[in-house]
Formats: C-alpha cells, sequence, structure tokens
C-alpha cells in the first residue's frame, strides 16, 4: 500500500478483468443490476439509501465481452466516471416496471449473458434465454485486488478508525448506543467517507448466552441492531461498523469495556491477539484457507461465530470471497488457495460463557512473500 | 394479527399464491414486524422470509428472536447459510412450501431460480413483488401515526442541517449534522444520505453530496429522511445560504407557482404519470421505506406519497396523505421566509 491513488486506473483495470473473464467464460455481456457489482464494473456511484429506495434508483450497468466500453444507466450524472463516452451513459432503466424491463432487453447482445438479479419484470420476459449467476464471474474478478482498490480500503479503513477514536472518547455509563451512532455518523462524514453502508454496531454482550438473546444454534447471537439502551459499568460492547470510501468498504471492529476493562477483559484480548497471529503465521501465497482455519483452531475448537466465518473478503461488497471457515466446509476451504491481492479481514471471537467475551477484526492482504496490514493492528480492549 | 399480514393473506387469496418468499427487507418486515440488522444499498434476493398462506405462518431467516415479535415462535426461525442449497432446503422444508403450486417471491437470482425449480420441481414462480405492493400501498390510520412520528424525527433532523448551513461549512457535514441529530432523536437508520447540494444554476440538481464548501449567496438543496421502526419520513427544501439574492427570490417564486398547479392536481382518481408529467416532478408511496408507484397507479383515499418538484434549480418535496375530501399535508416543515 503505498498511499497512491489513481480511480481512472482502478476503473480501467477492473473493467479490463471482466471483459477478460467475459471472454474466458464464452459470455456476450455481464448485466449488473446489483449495486456493488456495477460500482465495480464502471465505477459509478448512487446515493446510498435504504435498500427499498436504492432498488427503484439502481444503476444498471452493461458490459460486453470484446473491450468497448461498458454502457450504464443511471439517474445519477454526477456519479458518472469522466471518461465514460457520453454515448454510453444513457438515463435510469426503471426495472422494477415492465416498460424498464423491455427497454433493457432491447440493449441486450445476442448469445448467453451473466446476471446478477432479477427484478420480477425482468424474470418472466429473460425465460429461456442462456443466462448465468454472475456471482462467479464477479468474484474471479474481484477476489485479486489491484494496488488502487487495496488503497481504497486501506482509506475507508483509516476513516473509520478515526472517528472510533473520537467515538470512544464518549463511552461510559448512561450513554446509548444511538448516541454513539450520531458521533460516528457525523465524524465519517467530516473526515470524507463516500458513504455509510450499514447501522453502526454496539452491541452489549451478555455474560453467558443462556441470558439471551436466545439463539436457535445455541452460539453468541451477533450483530444485533443498535438499541436505546443506555450503557452500565462493566458492559463489554462489541462494535462493528463499516463505511465506504470510493465505492470501497470499511470494515471496523473492536471491544469496548464500559469503564475500562479488567484483567480478565485483557486476558482475553490478548488470547484473541494469539488467533490472529497463529493466522498471520501460516499466511502467504499458496497458503489455503484450511490452513488458516487449522491455524486458529484449538483441540477442535473453531474460535468465531459459526453462521459467518474466520475471515472474510471485502471490497465493494462488505464481505465477499475469499471466505474462510464458513459452514461452506472444509473441503471448500482447502481448496481455497490464496494469493497476492487477496484480502482478508480477521474476526474471530474470544467467549468465556458467564464472563462474555472479546471480539476485533484485522485487515490483511496477500503479499508476495507473506502479508501486510490495511488496518491498524488490534490492541486489545478498549474504554 | 397485524393489520398488514392480514392484507396480505387477503392478496395472496385474491392472486391464488400459495406461498410467498421474500428477500425485500421492506416486504419481509411488513408481513413480520421484525427488526433485522439495517444495511445501505440494494442486496441480491435471498429468501429471508416466508409467508405460507395455508397455515398464516411468517418463517424468518434469523439465528436469534432479537427483534422477532412473540407471535412468531422460534421454530419458525430458520438460520442463514453460505451454502444457498441449504438455505433453500430449510425454506422447502418449511410446512405447506413443498405443495405450494404459485409461489410469489418479490426478485431471484439465476442461482436461486435454480435452486428453487429443484426443490419445487411443481411449483410456478410468479411476481411476488406485486403482491406485497398491493398490500401496502392504503395506509391504515395506525401506519398513518407511524410515519407521522417519523416526519417528526425528519424535521427536527433536517432543522439541525438548516441552522448548520453557513459560509464555509461542507456539503458533506451537513449531512452529518442530519445523520447525528437523527441518532440523537433515537434512530439511526435514513431512508436514504440526504443530498446536500448547492444548486449550479439551472443545471440538475445533483443528488450525491460532495465535499464543496458552501460559500454566502449559495442556493443549496436538501433532501433527507429518516426511518423510524422502518417508517419512513421524508422532505426536502431548498434554502439559501446567507440573504437569498433576487436571483434565489425569483427562482423560489417560480418554484412556487409551479408547485401550486402541481399540488392542485394532486388528489384521488389521477394516476402517477399524470402528475410526473409535470417536468421535474416524482412522486412515490411512503410507508415502511420507500414504494414504488408505477405511472398507471391510480391516487386513492389512504395512500400516503411524497410528491416533489425540481424546477429551476430550486427542489422541494413533501409527504401526503390523500383523502376523497382533498389531500393532507403530513410534512410541516416551513418553506424559507422572505428574509432566509
Amino acid at each position: 500500500v503505498s498511499g497512491d491513488l489513481d480511480l481512472a486506473r482502478m476503473r480501467r483495470e477492473r473493467h479490463r478483468k471482466v471483459v477478460d473473464t467475459l471472454d474466458a467464460q464464452g459470455l456476450a455481456a455481464a448485466v449488473l443490476l446489483g449495486q456493488p457489482a456495477a460500482a465495480y464494473a464502471v465505477g459509478a456511484r448512487a446515493p446510498a439509501a435504504d435498500a427499498a429506495r436504492a432498488s427503484h434508483q439502481r444503476m444498471v450497468a452493461v458490459v460486453a465481452a470484446g473491450g468497448d466500453a461498458p454502457h450504464l444507466y443511471t439517474a445519477f450524472p454526477e456519479g458518472v466516471p469522466p471518461e465514460l463516452p457520453a454515448d454510453h451513459v444513457h438515463g435510469a432503466l426503471p426495472v422494477e416496471w415492465d416498460e424498464g424491463a423491455a427497454a433493457l432487453l432491447e440493449v441486450l447482445p445476442d448469445g448467453p449473458i451473466a446476471l446478477d438479479e432479477y427484478t420480477m419484470p425482468l424474470y418472466a420476459p429473460l425465460r429461456g434465454r442462456e443466462i448465468t449467476d454472475a456471482t462467479a464471474l464477479l468474484s474471479a474478478c474481484k477476489v485479486v485486488k489491484t494496488a488502487d482498490e487495496l488503497e481504497c480500503i486501506h482509506r475507508a479503513q483509516a476513516i473509520n478508525e478515526r472517528a472510533i477514536l473520537d467515538v470512544e472518547r464518549l463511552v461510559a455509563p448512561g450513554v446509548r448506543g444511538t448516541e454513539l451512532s450520531g458521533a460516528f455518523l457525523r465524524r465519517i462524514f467530516e473526515l470524507g467517507a463516500s458513504a455509510n453502508t450499514v447501522d453502526p454496531i454496539w452491541q452489549a454482550m451478555p455474560p453467558c448466552i443462556a441470558d439471551g438473546p436466545s439463539t436457535v444454534t445455541g452460539d453468541v447471537v451477533f450483530p444485533t441492531p443498535t438499541t436505546g439502551r443506555p450503557f452500565a459499568a462493566g458492559d463489554v460492547i462489541w462494535v462493528d461498523t463499516g463505511i465506504d470510501y470510493e465505492g470501497y468498504a470499511s470494515d471496523f471492529g473492536c471491544t469496548f469495556v464500559v469503564g475500562g476493562p479488567q484483567r480478565r477483559h485483557h486476558d482475553q484480548g490478548a488470547r484473541w491477539r494469539e488467533i490472529v497471529d497463529r493466522c498471520l503465521e501460516v499466511l502467504k501465497p499458496g497458503a489455503t484457507a484450511g490452513d488458516l482455519v487449522r491455524a486458529a483452531s484449538t483441540n477442535g475448537d473453531r474460535p468465531w461465530l459459526p453462521h459467518l466465518y474466520l475471515a472474510h473478503g471485502i471490497g465493494t461488497n462488505s464481505a465477499e470471497m475469499p471466505l474462510v471457515g464458513t459452514d461452506l466446509g472444509a473441503e471448500f476451504d482447502d481448496a481455497l488457495v490464496l494469493a497476492p491481492g487477496m484480502v482478508l479481514v480477521f474476526e474471530p471471537v474470544v467467549w468465556d460463557d458467564g464472563e462474555a467475551g472479546f471480539r476485533a477484526e484485522e485487515i490483511v492482504t496477500v503479499t508476495d512473500d507473506s502479508y501486510e496490514h490495511l488496518s491498524a493492528r488490534d490492541g486489545g480492549p478498549r474504554g | 394479527v397485524a393489520e398488514g399480514f392480514v392484507r396480505t393473506l387477503d392478496e395472496m387469496s385474491r392472486r391464488d399464491i400459495d406461498v410467498l418468499v421474500l428477500g425485500r427487507e421492506g416486504n419481509a418486515r411488513f408481513v413480520s414486524e421484525a427488526t433485522r440488522l439495517w444495511l445501505a444499498g440494494t442486496r441480491p434476493f435471498a429468501p429471508g422470509c416466508v409467508v405460507v398462506r395455508e397455515t398464516g405462518a411468517v418463517h424468518l431467516m434469523s439465528v436469534t428472536d432479537f427483534g422477532v415479535p412473540r407471535e412468531i415462535p422460534s421454530d419458525r426461525l430458520y438460520p442463514m447459510s453460505w451454502n444457498p442449497a441449504n438455505i433453500v432446503g430449510a425454506v422447502a422444508a418449511i410446512p405447506g412450501v413443498s405443495s405450494a403450486r404459485h409461489v410469489g417471491v418479490d426478485g431471484l437470482t439465476p442461482l436461486f431460480e435454480q435452486l428453487f425449480t429443484f426443490v419445487l420441481p411443481g411449483a410456478e414462480f410468479v411476481d411476488g413483488e406485486a403482491v406485497m405492493r398491493a398490500a401496502r400501498r392504503l395506509k391504515s390510520p395506525a401506519e398513518v401515526d407511524l410515519i407521522r412520528a417519523a416526519i417528526v424525527v425528519a424535521e427536527d433532523a433536517f432543522a439541525a442541517a438548516v441552522d448548520a448551513l453557513r459560509p464555509g461549512v461542507r456539503e458533506s457535514e451537513l449531512k452529518g449534522v442530519f445523520e447525528e441529530r437523527m441518532c440523537q432523536l433515537g434512530t439511526t437508520t435514513p431512508a436514504l444520505e440526504g443530498a446536500f447540494c448547492v444548486v449550479d444554476g439551472d443545471a440538475p440538481i445533483r443528488r450525491l453530496t460532495s465535499d464543496r464548501q458552501i460559500a454566502d449567496g449559495d442556493l443549496v438543496a436538501m433532501s433527507a429522511g429518516v426511518l423510524l421502526d422502518g417508517w419512513e419520513g421524508s422532505l426536502a427544501r431548498t434554502w439559501s445560504c446567507g440573504a437569498p439574492t433576487a436571483d434565489h427570490r425569483g427562482r423560489r417564486e417560480r418554484w412556487d407557482a409551479q408547485w401550486t398547479s402541481l399540488l392542485d392536481g394532486c388528489r384521488p382518481g389521477v394516476r402517477a404519470g399524470d402528475l410526473r408529467a409535470t417536468a421535474g416532478a416524482s412522486v412515490h408511496g411512503v410507508g415502511l421505506g420507500y414504494e414504488g408507484l408505477e405511472d398507471d397507479a391510480v391516487l386513492e383515499a389512504g395512500m400516503v406519497v411524497q410528491l416533489g418538484l425540481e424546477s429551476g434549480g430550486v427542489l422541494g418535496a413533501d409527504v401526503l396523505l390523500i383523502r376523497d375530501e382533498g389531500v393532507q399535508p403530513l410534512t410541516a416543515f416551513p418553506y424559507p421566509a422572505e428574509g432566509e
């Protein structure tokens, strides 16, 4: 990570990858309705919004094999990359309605296409066409980041970390999670974030799983939405926030102890550090996700939330490939070979039932011979 | 049983739909009243909520009952999985699903379509979004009260942003001020990340807030909104930074005249498309978040809409309750006075 960022170069390199992958998979075009996917393929921006509004105001990208510039349909001309030729920029396609779907069908090239999602007006008229799910195509393009992409993730994370330093000062008995969210959101926009991507999480953890909230899997429940409940002295707060910078997500996690951490909290933080350090020791090109799972695990104990993961990738989606330690299973993990430019967000969990636990997140990228941090190293419990 | 859910079951009966598989959070929340984690932006379809008409049961993808109403017992929760086949398997195992002939979905991905076709070979997949749109369109008095409560929060936060508008402040800082106040008022979820954008003459008004510094004499278009318990409160206004210039006053007067005429035409029996025929006019449904209105949608008593107008560098929007006796504005935020 050099601090250097060239957005036009980033867009050019990403588009080239999508075109090469289309060619390699014998596809005529990628038709992208999901906003992270359209942002990746074209580099265009739309305002962040609740999911329903975002669906109705979505950008649509059509990327053709062969290398011609992508076509973008958007209601937000100010979010269009300057180098995109004017005859490739079009008004929004209202694909939530039949007329918008019909207009999209008219501009699709012949041949097999990769599509990320159907709206219902698109579903019926596309039946009979050769359609593949764009997930595989996008994963193949996105899993290895360019230097510019790494810089964007680094900057997103730096803004997020900086904002948390200001929020941390407010943590005290009687303060509410909603107040922390307010301070956080104000700060990230002052610091240059493009958007906020998830309702900031400040979850007071119960000492025991049995104290609730109840769980269908028997494991620690996390994350839950922020409420107006005031914090009490001694509360263990798991923090999880994510912002966006130029289309790239950050993912920040740490543990606050209201009133300040005690010895047992530091001990839990130290055990978390050991888990991540064991993973980092084996992390290099050629290692597999399975190697990381084995490095983190001790005596059959897998120290992470089983419905989530030991580590995940990050990019224009807040969680994307590579996924490590999911319920996709050991075979999947062993087949996933790490390569330079891949990004991993480690988020193991230390839990001592009766004394709550510790959770943080740390982001690294795989380099030619080992790894490099994109986030700060976690320094243990805060508050 | 919540009235919205009853309307959903009625719509399912009317359209002969046996099962709804919902991926859109607003739809899931409407039938379940569950609060799950809010995320910005579009998400590809995943079956997060299932409604079975025969049993009248709502099933949710969740590993916890946190935020889930008591009416949905924990045996109606199914866990998330990174393996889509597991999720589809869990949905197919829900009582009443495997025998369904007509399954309404509010979206699909090619992968989920393939998996569902495999586990439910006899089912036909039909438009479940249309079902939900119909069930959600007319608001009960209780639902209108929830929208009113959200508007109170939105207007208070909007006032904070107007207060912060002074020479030297950045557009993005106003967005931060709005969201901070929203959170202080108890809700952390915006309906949209607000537009706080300097107007550049007659050019289309930007909706992407930048880090541009606002100067004395700038006209600033502001559009923002919140979700309170999922319900939307939103509005738009255009304010001058410093004393309004003669140009600002002229623009506002022309906008006022056009707005009065647009508002006059907004009444029961009018199509959304008729309103959109006015250049710069926008209209969408307001409820549990943004609700789409097709051009052919006819306004009728009980609907709540946001009517907006962008014209000559001025943006304004209000939330309106459609009634037989005329339209009632639910937003009460003032328009800038002569000297503001």
